[in-house]
């Protein structure tokens, strides 16, 4: 045996272990509380053995120490925009309005979760709102597509530009006529 | 090398019935898998799958035939069709909101004010954007097809030329 054929062996041992590991390692699909799907954990987070927490959170007010936390951060702060809290089984949805032109209702926003003794903040992922909102905004009923051509429609946009640019490409390396 | 009659492919009776029966139904179904939004399939799904109809034209009746029935006029005009079809419904978003909406938001368009948003979406995904990319995906993968396949009416005796020349030496 060669040293390279030996060399080439061991790449290929190691890169079967490693998708083995990885295909463990991944959530099983719909999961709802896989993180890669469900939230984003933001490491924004406030003592929660603060009296009446959970009063005002009932009340719908988020306290202006955690307001004043996110905005330093640079997300969308409760501070500025109007919002509401639904309690939910684990933690609290904050629906924050976006501004987006033609769809002013409000959405999920940030997810408010007690760790311990604190309260952690966490942000929904996009794969969130795609679940629920797909058929309302885009009227589709195959989320695949709506995917392909609304959500990821520069995406798209751009692979049919791969395709044009290679044929072109074959176009003028292979023609073997003078004319085009 | 090509036999005595100098024929490239040879006439098959089984072969071109056969090719004449299924290469409607193919292009039927490669249209229901391009346009609406039921059920699985796309735009490039779509055009492959019509790519693959003339393909298989082609290769049964000979290139020149296949050409005539995709001149290459039509295919160098279908291929940047499609792409200025998904282009141009993205920048006549722009265009009529008059500058408001972002490029390719389908719901910005004066038809919203006719049907809701969601169906305008829902209209200019399946019947505009999957198609336009039908078309680009179809012309290029028959382009590039003939490209490869083709032995030009010059060529061919420069071929023949040459294999005699080799022959003789």
């Amino acid at each position: 045996m060669k040293p390279i054929s030996a060399v080439a062996l061991l790449f290929v041992a190691v890169l079967g272990i490693l998708f083995i590991y990885v295909s463990m390692d991944i959530p099983d699909f719909g999961d709802p509380c896989s993180p890669a799907n469900r939230y984003v954990n933001l490491h924004i987070s406030i003592d929660a053995g603060a009296d009446g927490l959970e009063d005002s959170l009932r009340a719908g007010i988020i306290p202006d120490e955690l307001s004043s936390r996110i905005k330093a951060r640079g997300f969308p702060s409760p501070l500025e925009t109007e919002y509401t809290i639904e309690e939910v089984e684990g933690g609290w949805d904050v629906l924050i309005a976006m501004e987006e032109l033609l769809y002013p209702e409000p959405e999920k926003y940030y997810f408010l979760k007690e760790e311990g003794n604190k309260l952690v903040v966490y942000r929904y992922s996009i794969p969130v709102r795609w679940e629920e909102k797909c058929e309302e905004e885009i009227g589709v009923p195959n989320m695949v597509t709506a995917g392909l051509a609304d959500y990821r429609g520069y995406d798209t946009l751009g692979e049919t530009t791969v395709i044009f640019t290679a044929g072109i490409a074959v176009i003028l390396l292979l023609r073997r006529r003078g004319k085009l | 090398m090509n036999g005595k009659k100098g024929k490239i492919w040879e006439e098959n009776v089984i072969i071109e019935t056969i090719t004449r029966l299924m290469v409607p139904f193919i292009q039927i179904y490669a249209l229901y898998v391009m346009v609406g939004t039921e059920g699985a399939g796309g735009g490039f799904q779509g055009g492959v799958v019509f790519a693959a109809s003339i393909v298989l034209f082609t290769v049964t009746f000979g290139i020149s035939k296949g050409r005539k029935r995709l001149p290459e006029s039509w295919n160098a005009a279908l291929n940047s069709l499609g792409l200025y079809l998904y282009a141009g419904v993205g920048l006549l978003c722009i265009v009529l909101s008059l500058g408001a909406a972002q490029y390719l938001n389908y719901a910005a368009l004066p038809l919203s004010q006719i049907m809701s948003p969601a169906h305008t979406r829902a209209l200019m995904i399946s019947d505009v954007v999957e198609v336009g990319i039908g078309l680009t995906v179809m012309s290029i993968f028959a382009s590039i097809f003939f490209d490869l396949a083709w032995k030009g009416e010059g060529e061919k005796n420069k071929n023949k030329n040459k294999g005699e020349k080799e022959v003789q030496e």
